[in-house]
């Protein structure tokens, strides 16, 4: 059996930070993506056991080996989410997954059901409890402890709620199967659901469509109006009324931190790999920060305009602070301050030369403009531009149609797709 | 009438079991449903069925969260 450095393993220099930062990868380039962030840890689906089934680009069982094998090379940690409802004829594909991840050497498995739990837990694969689970108190994490040694709390508490927790383990010394303290992990950053996590019926009964299942339709990401049936309709300032904004805790890590919790994990699986890499870089630079005391006013003010950046339905900071509910977004869709717009691709890359060759398909580009390049292998690049060529001359400007070769100062691979990376309007 | 059935969709939510089991049964291979008699075509799952199965099968594809059922009209 192969193995992939455990909760509690640093093996590279970069590693010296306490916090873990976990990050999603919901496919080849996120996880490059969150490589490139800086991510400690990634946590991904596989099938359809997982909380983003409906995903055309899951991973599968046959994937296994070589995500195992990226996580060893860059000393990273690989969590394998198994957490949706499951039912009797789910059991041997459960079985069949878990016994793949204990085989390839996959850190642990992300897990709400007791079967998924008691089953790994027999076979001796590490088991992290999912928000699913909802844990909300100090007995919840005395229960798990039997099986688990990584628990993330339910993203409905305070602060002062998770710091209890947190000390409770640490006075009652509860331990998981490894004989480790047990680790508090919560969420930092990304969507936040209508519902106490785990318990919305709401896409279940508009649409047939369980988000226990992960299928969830989102309707709560939709604009309604409330008419009563009289057709008199209650105005209410915003359509959005079952929407929150996105977790934001970079303005509060440090508070965050001090409840001494030791896992950040950032929602996002079904974003894109510009956001991964983002997200996970400006959280590892906060938590970095943090430990070193280095953590400003300024620094916050920084990474919260490049997390505007990326995808978000606006921010808030939860329940964290003791707030009610009641941060509703104001869009549908993001509230991104910049977008990527697809213009061409890669058709070669010239690795001595560091020039990749490009058809622009779209749009067309200028010198001046932003781009970046994703791909699988690539992850997301974003390339300072040298100099360009259209066939054997210099050019400035590359319009639709035209093949050019830019000098960059990053790796690229052939079949990336480039992108202009511009403000929204 | 004829089934069309898009397996690679299926989540293995099981209410097309619920709807019709004579058609419709999970598979303990890989969690997914399996289109029983269906023949594949691609990616695509085909079969045949008598018209008075129709009201159940229909049943099956409007159960079905992913749309991976569609039978001809």
């Amino acid at each position: 059996m192969k193995s992939n450095p455990k909760v509690g393993e640093f093996h590279s220099k970069e590693h010296f930070l306490k916090t873990e930062i976990m990050a999603p990868a919901g496919d080849w380039a996120s996880l490059k993506a969150a490589i490139q962030g800086g991510a400690d840890s990634v946590y991904f689906g596989i099938e359809q056991l997982n909380m983003r089934a409906r995903a055309s680009n899951n991973f599968t069982l046959a994937d296994l080996p070589k995500i195992a094998d990226v996580a060893r090379e860059e000393s990273i940690r690989t969590y394998l989410t198994l957490n949706t409802v499951l039912y009797d004829h789910d059991l041997p594909l459960m079985k069949k997954i878990i016994d793949a991840v204990k085989e390839h050497g996959i850190t642990a498995i992300i897990a709400a059901d007791q079967a998924a739990i008691s089953y790994a837990a027999r076979n001796g694969v590490e088991v992290h409890i999912s928000t699913q689970a909802n844990i909300s108190n100090i007995e919840m994490v005395a229960f798990y402890s039997h099986f688990a040694d990584v628990m993330v709390l339910a993203r409905e508490l305070s602060l002062g709620q998770m710091k209890k927790i947190v000390e409770g383990v640490k006075e009652r010394d509860i331990r998981g199967p490894s004989g480790n303290l047990v680790q508090i992990e919560v969420f930092a950053h990304g969507a936040l659901c209508m519902a106490v996590s785990g318990k919305c019926y709401l896409s279940l009964h508009t649409y047939n469509s369980s988000a226990n299942r992960g299928a969830c339709k989102q309707n709560c990401r939709h604009a309604y109006r409330v008419t009563n049936e009289e057709g008199e309709e209650l105005l209410i300032d915003n359509e959005y009324i079952m929407s929150p904004k996105d977790l934001c805790t970079i303005d509060f890590l440090d508070q965050l931190l001090d409840t001494g919790i030791e896992v950040l994990k950032l929602e996002g699986r079904g974003r894109s790999p510009e956001y991964v890499k983002t997200v996970t870089r400006c959280y590892k630079e906060a938590a970095q920060a943090v430990a070193d005391g280095t953590y400003t006013r300024e620094k916050v003010d920084a990474w919260k305009k490049e997390l505007e950046e990326v995808y978000n339905r606006g921010f808030w900071d939860g329940y964290y602070l003791g707030r009610k509910l009641g941060e509703w977004s104001r869009i549908h869709g993001s509230a991104a301050t910049k977008e990527k717009r697809f213009i061409g691709k890669v058709l070669h890359y010239y690795p001595k030369a560091k020039v990749a060759h490009v058809r622009i398909k779209a749009g067309g580009f200028n010198r001046s403009d932003s781009l970046i390049i994703i791909g699988n292998k690539t992850g997301v690049a974003e390339p300072e531009i040298d100099s360009i060529w259209v066939g054997d001359r210099p050019a400035d400007v590359v319009a639709k149609g035209e093949e050019c070769t830019i000098r960059l100062d990053c790796v690229v691979n052939e079949g990336d797709k480039v992108y202009l990376w511009e403000d929204r309007d | 009438m004829k089934i069309t059935f898009y397996r690679d969709r299926c989540i293995g939510c099981n209410y097309c079991v619920e709807a019709w089991p004579e058609r419709w049964q999970m598979s303990k291979r890989d969690g997914k449903c399996v289109l029983i008699g269906g023949k594949k075509k691609g990616k695509l799952y085909h079969a045949e069925a008598g018209e008075f199965e129709r009201e159940y099968n229909e049943r099956a594809a409007q159960a079905c969260p992913v749309d991976a059922i569609r039978i001809n009209k």
